[in-house]
Order: C-alpha cells, then structure tokens, then sequence
C-alpha cells in the first residue's frame, strides 16, 4: 500500500486510512460532486507537511490541501488515489502587531476568529466572505475569497501581506513579506487565488484595519430591476463608494421575507441595501445623498435604517438569502459569474429565459456594486435529471456572463465545478501559459489534479464547448 | 490597431528567429530605473488610446503608450483618479510604464499599490502570442493571477499592450498639515493615526517636519485639523505632487538615491545620510555614496528590500539580491512567459 510508510513520517492519530474515517472528508461544500480520498493525514508541525509533500513527490501521489471545506466550487475535492492533506490543527494566531497592523496565523485559523483577536486593538481583517464563521485564512488566500465588503476594502489579494508556502518538492519558502512589497515578480499575486495548484500555504500574514467608527444601512425598492441597476450606477458615478452595496430580486426578497421578516417589501421586483461607514455626519450626509439619488432613479421606498438594531435587521435578509432558499427548495446550486453592471438588466432576463428553458426555478443575490452575481438554482436531486438540468442551467449562466465581458467565477473559484467554462473564458494559449507557471511550481502535477485550469485535452472532450465566436478552439486534437 | 499589434508580435518573433533581445521602451520617463540593457528597441509610445472608460464601472482601459498625463485628466474630468498616485517623472511617462515598473505615489501606504488596482491585462508574451489575462471587472477569480504578476516585472514577461485599472473617486476635499517632529516622535504619531480610523492619504517626514496630508468630506477633514494640533500647509497639491515626481529639493543630487522598503516600525541605521521618509514609515529614501551592499544588507536584516534608485552603478544589483531559491522560481517563471529571453533580459537581475 502506497500511504504505508507516511506512519514513518507521522504519529499514527494522525493519518486516517479507515474507509468510514476517510468518508467524511469526501466533498467540500459542493456536495455534487464527492470523492473518497485515497487517505487523509492531519500534520500539527510544518516539518510534517514538508515531509508528506516530499514523499507523496518523490512517490508520484496526488496532494489535495484543505482547510474547513466550505468551498463552493469543489476546489477541495479530494483524489481517490492521492492524500488528502487536512490543515485544520494550524489554528493558532501566532503574533498580532497593533502598531504594524498585522496578524501572523496559521492557515487553519478561521476568518472570523482574525478579527475577533483584532477587535480589542480597534482593528479587524476586512475580507468577510459569507462562510467566515467556518472558513479558514488558508482557503481564503488559495480561493482569493471576496465577501459584501469588497467593493471598499478589496478581496484576500489586497489585505494579505506574506504567505509561507511549502512547495510539493518539501521546500518551505517565504513569499511577501512585511513591507509593502518585494523584489522580484509578485508571487503573492500569483499564489493568491491559485486553487492550491502551486504550493500549500502554511503561514499567512494579514493586514489589519481600523474598526470604522460608524455604519449604517439604507434599503431602497424598485419596481423594476433596470432603475435598481441604475441607481446603483448613480451612487458610483457620484463619487460614493459603499462599504457593502447589495441587490436581491423579488424571488430572493419573498424567501427572505418568509424566513427572517427583515422588513422587505415582497412586492417590490428587486430592492437595494445600502451600507456607508466612516464618522457619524460622514455617514448620515451620505445616506441622504444615496436616497436623494435613489429617488431620482424611481426607487418606489426608501428607508434609512433607524437605528444599529435596524441596520443588522436589514442585513439579516440579506445574510440569510441561502438558507432562506433552503428552506423552499431541497437543494439549490449558487453560481457566481461577475459582469460588468450595465449588462444586469439583460443578464436577469436571459436567466429568466434560461429559468423556463430548464424548468427549474431561479433566484437571484448579488453584489451589486462590483458586479458579482449569485443566481441560485432551485432544484431537488431526488428527481431524476434535475441535478443535470441545474448544472446545465449554470453553465449557460456564466457562458452568458462570459459573452457580456464578465468572467465565470468572482470569489468561487473554478475548482471542478467550472473547469469546462475555462475552456471557454480563455483561449488554448492562455490556458497553455497557465500550464506553464504551473510547472514552474509542479511538473508533475501532483498537486490538487483536475483543478483550476483544464488540460487542453480536457477542453476537447467538452465536444461542441468549442466552437467559440464561430471557430473551433482546437482543431488539431482528436475528439472522444 | 489590429495591424499594431501584428507588428510587435513580429518583432517578437524575429527576436526568436535571431536569438536577439528586445528593449521595450516607452516615454523614457524611468530610464534611470533598473539595468541598463542592450537588444532592439521596441517602440511602444505611439500604441496610445483609450479604449474604454465606464465611470460607473470604476474602470478604465487604455492602450500602454498613453501619456499618464492624459489618462489623470480624463479621470478627473469624471471626478476620478488612479488611487496609487503613480509618480509621473516627466510628461512622457506612460501607462505601461506605470504598469511595468509597478511604481506608486504617496497615497499608496492608505489606498493601495499599482498591482492593487490592476483587473486586466492583455500581453505578448516572449512567445509572440497573445494573451489577456484578468478583465474589466474588479472581482475575477478564473485562472491564475497573471496580470498582477506581470505587474512591476520590468517587461520581462511580456508587452503590454492594455492594462484595465480600477479607478477610485477623488475624494471630495484635501488638505496638508505639518507639524516639527523628532524622527522618533514622528514616527509614533505616522502608527498611531493609521491605527485609528483617521483619513490621512499621505504623510511624509523630511527630518524636521512631519506632513500630512488629510482626504475626506471636507466637514470631517477641517474638524481633524482643529482636532490634531498641526498647521496647515497651504501649498499641499504641490509638496505632494514634487514628492510623487522627485521634484522635491532632496531628489536634486549627484548622490545614489536609495529607497528602502521596510516594516513600518523597521529602524534603518540612517547615519548622517540625507533621508525622507514616507508611507507612514514603511517607504525610506536616502541620499548616499555608501556601498550597495550596506543597504541590501540592512534591507534584508530588516525585512525589507533596498532599490538603487537612481544613480551610478546601474549595470550591478540594483534591486535587492534574491536568496537562491528564490530566485530559481523566478528564473521558472522567466522562463515561462519567455523562454528564448527576448523581453528585456537582464532589466531587473541578470539571471532574467
């Protein structure tokens, strides 16, 4: 048995080869797709993931790295054959500076816990992902994860400083550092948002920032979808720049509505939040500007929350959209194109269109201000075909983001979930320049298999996926 | 603009073919920056335009032989600004530049660098074929981040030929203050504002004076300067804008000019060199005839990187030297975008 001699590398508790143990790391939190790996090993010292990452190199076995698994494209699924290597005993902080603003954690540090440790200094990690009670700093840099603050504070990229990375050969290698840059190419950049293709992160150091002084939140509701996409494009062009600008349709709004009793309006087609931070006065003239504005571009109420109670209340719809959709479907599958915002009203109705085509209900959460889409799927897998039909009805969707110049995944990832839209984002020399930088860090491509990029080979067995803007992609590869 | 493009894929290929080199060049603007190399010039100052500006989108794409100038104007027009102030060294400088050598401006401790708001990029790479990576939108997570990599690569990974950028609005109102300071006593006060949630977009300390510079509603910032107790400067626009270009007195020298990188509570051994120090503490420049050596020595004791900025011994090390490993990865890299070295060889390290 190949995983043998990892027990000459590891404490015995620390590898699990059991088929029921083994079970539970199967999928991440794309359930679709499941795959038991072929072992599971949990090191508690950076020693111990070189020495694996050695071994499953020099052996030629596939390393899946994984933190909470609450990814949403199957970027942790793990390889029947290969090892999968769970980080979660890295859970410590290992320093905070107030004075420099940083933090030094270990990658299986949970997002949420950087600011609870921060908050006493009036500092916070503004990266806030949906899942950041769960979710780990090492997902979070591998996925380059987004969250409702973004728009303002940026995505992981923007807010990391220095990883620690130990590459499949065993090397541990220090990436950043304290400064503000370093010399060289800007490898941070380029291991940000790398699906766990390119090494594995075993230290992460964060930028922390001051806690804004004040926030408020604003909802606005439209009768149409257009004038709340304009008037979401009013608020930018006015030199606004919300800390969260939120947009949900009146599907969204009407489950939301049934599960929190947020205070939506459930007639409304599609309602707008709204959140300024900054000094009090700050915040409150904004406001004003904002629903000033927004009654210019029709919006049929305006409601600047009363209070801090308000304000979270009007939130709480919108944090709770999926479970809310849970809950009047068995199963829904969220998506997560990004297009630029002039294109919303067209690319709502073309999902519409879509929504009949495929017979499945649609709704849809997005983040407005910088142009992310989250369109949930409703389906139920106990029937037969429905599974297939919403993986079909979401691959139109982000081919359809692709065409109004946007891209299949915003803050996903593509993971396996959308590795055959790569084929269709990018052309064969782009995907082929991909495939370079991969093998500077892994020529054999040991690391997370079938991930991120699709081989040119792959893009072919998609078949008709090829024939983009009227030519084949690959007419010198044989088809299956 | 097709047939533009076509023309430098063929100098591309030709370089391949004659196992020659290339050297992008521009408006000129950086040429004291990085080492002197040789290799045929490739032209790219009149590849110029804007090809799409969407104030509401908060993007701007513009073909690489763009004046900056231009390019700052049109934004302000539409009150909006390239929020990492990119230094512009003379009215040549141009987008590709900015992009290629990655420099940013005093705003960039509080807002962000060049490769912060970099969304899109559309290349030659050293095998003449054409790329683009990233987008027009600001949140893309498909494929690997290229277009931040080739960010401050010195062109050594491909041509830019587009660059997409985030754009930011210009905030509503701006001042300067300053107030005579310690070093030590100026460093503490740079830390403690930016601990709080304090608008500063610049700040500088030139041995004697700290200087700030405040952004924000103009409510806001004029109740902080009653509140801090500094004196406002009244020729604020242009401190900051001398500091961007090296227009400021201190760069006016026949001395190397150093700029350390550094850990804001980093304490270089300055001595009785010249020194300004900005980015809250985290960006040094120094005025020296020291060796090279001492400053990539300290930089590296400090955790941070030492640049040759601009003066003699351009054909040595000018950016920090890389540990071994380090820089076997970017030879790979090198490598992977260009692997008959055709762009810009040598321009950053030998070894790339």
């Amino acid at each position: 048995m190949q995983f043998d001699d990892l027990t000459k590398l590891l404490p015995a508790e620390a590898i699990l080869l059991s088929e029921e143990s083994r079970r539970v790391y199967e999928c991440d939190a794309l359930s679709a797709h499941r795959v038991i790996p072929g072992c599971v090993v949990l090191p508690d010292t950076i020693k111990q993931v070189q020495d694996v990452l050695a071994y499953c190199h020099s052996n030629d076995i596939p390393v899946v790295a994984r933190g909470a698994g609450t990814g949403l494209s199957g970027g942790a699924m793990p390889h029947a054959e290969g090892v999968l290597l769970n980080l979660a005993k890295f859970d410590q902080i290992i320093s905070l500076d107030p004075l420099q603003k940083i933090a030094r954690v270990q990658p299986g540090v949970r997002n949420l816990a950087i600011s609870d440790a921060a908050r006493p200094h009036g500092l916070y990690y503004a990266p806030d992902p949906s899942s950041q009670i769960a979710c780990t700093i090492g997902g979070n840099v591998a996925e380059n994860s987004g969250g409702v603050h973004c728009l303002k504070y940026g995505l992981t990229v923007h807010n990391i400083l220095q990883i620690k990375v130990v590459t499949i050969t065993g090397n541990l290698i220090t990436i950043g550092s304290h400064a503000l840059d370093s010399p060289g190419y800007d490898l941070l950049a380029l291991f940000t948002g790398s699906e766990g293709m390119l090494g594995v992160i075993v230290e992460v150091t964060v930028k922390l920032l001051p806690i804004p002084p004040f926030n408020k939140v604003l909802l606005a509701a439209f009768d149409n979808i257009e004038n709340a996409g304009e008037g979401v494009a009013g608020i930018i062009a006015n030199g606004i720049i919300p800390a969260g600008l939120e947009m949900m349709d009146k599907a969204g709004i009407r489950a939301v509505e049934g599960f929190v009793h947020a205070g939506y309006p459930v007639d409304a087609e599609a309602i707008l939040l709204c959140e300024l931070d900054g000094t009090e006065d700050e915040v409150n003239n904004g406001l004003n500007q904002v629903k000033n504005l927004l009654s210019g571009y029709g919006a049929t109420q305006v409601r600047i929350a009363k209070d801090e109670a308000e304000s979270k209340l009007f939130w709480a719809g919108r944090k709770a959209a999926f479970p809310a959709v849970g809950r009047i479907s068995p199963d829904y599958y969220c998506m997560d194109g990004t297009i630029p915002r002039k294109h919303l009203a067209k690319v709502l109705t073309g999902i519409n269109e879509l929504s009949i085509k495929h017979k499945l209900a649609v709704v849809n959460v997005f983040h407005a201000g910088d142009g992310n889409l989250h369109p949930l799927i409703l389906y139920d897998v106990a029937k037969p075909g429905e599974l297939e039909r919403a993986e079909r009805f979401g691959s139109e969707i982000l081919e359809l983001c692709i065409e109004m110049g946007g891209t299949i995944t915003g803050e996903h990832g593509v993971g396996v979930e959308k590795i055959r839209e790569m084929c269709i984002q990018f052309s064969e020399d782009e995907l082929e320049q991909f495939h370079a930088v991969k093998a500077v860090f892994d020529n054999k491509g040991l690391l997370n298999p079938g991930k991120a990029v699709p081989t040119l080979n792959r893009c072919a067995e998609f078949g008709a996926m090829h024939i983009h803007k009227g030519k084949d992609k690959f007419p010198e590869l044989e088809r299956f | 603009m097709v047939e533009k493009i076509a023309l430098i894929k063929e100098q591309v290929l030709e370089a391949i073919e004659n196992a020659s080199s290339l050297n992008i060049i521009a408006g000129g603007s950086k040429e004291f920056l990085g080492r002197k190399i040789t290799g045929t010039p490739l032209e790219m100052g009149r590849y110029q335009g804007i090809i799409n500006y969407e104030p509401s989108e908060l993007f701007i794409t513009v073909k690489a032989g763009t004046l900056l100038g231009e390019i700052i104007q049109v934004l302000a027009e539409r009150g909006q600004m390239l929020a990492f102030e990119p230094p512009q060294f003379t009215e040549k400088t141009t987008v590709g530049g900015v992009v290629a050598t990655g420099l940013s401006g005093p705003r960039r401790a509080y807002t962000g660098s060049v490769r912060d708001y970099v969304l899109g990029i559309h290349c030659i790479n050293g095998l003449g074929q054409d790329l683009s990576f990233g987008g027009q939108v600001m949140k893309n997570v498909a494929g690997y981040d290229l277009s931040r990599v080739m960010t401050g690569s010195y062109g050594t990974l491909g041509v830019i030929l587009d660059v997409t950028f985030k754009v930011m609005p210009i905030p509503e109102f701006e001042l300067t203050c300053f107030c005579e300071l310690s070093r030590k006593d100026a460093l503490t006060k740079m830390y403690e504002l930016s601990c709080k949630p304090f608008p500063v977009s610049a700040s500088c300390y030139d041995g004697e004076k700290l200087y700030l510079r405040i952004s924000g509603y103009r409510d806001t910032v004029k109740t902080i300067l009653t509140g801090i107790g500094f004196e406002e400067y009244l020729n604020g626009d242009q401190f900051w804008r001398n500091l961007r270009d090296f227009r400021s007195s201190f760069f006016n020298t026949d001395k190397n000019i150093w700029r350390l990188s550094l850990p804001v509570t980093a304490k270089p051994e300055i001595g009785d060199d010249q020194y300004l120090i900005d980015w809250g503490g985290a960006q040094y420049w120094i005025k020296s005839d020291r060796p090279a050596n001492e400053f990539f020595k300290m930089a590296e004791e400090l955790g941070g990187n030492a640049t040759l900025f601009k003066g003699t011994g351009h054909n040595e090390n000018i950016f920090q030297p890389l540990q071994e490993d380090m820089m076997i990865i970017q030879q790979g890299l090198k490598r992977a975008f260009d692997p008959h070295s055709v762009l810009n060889p040598g321009k950053m390290y030998a070894a790339i």
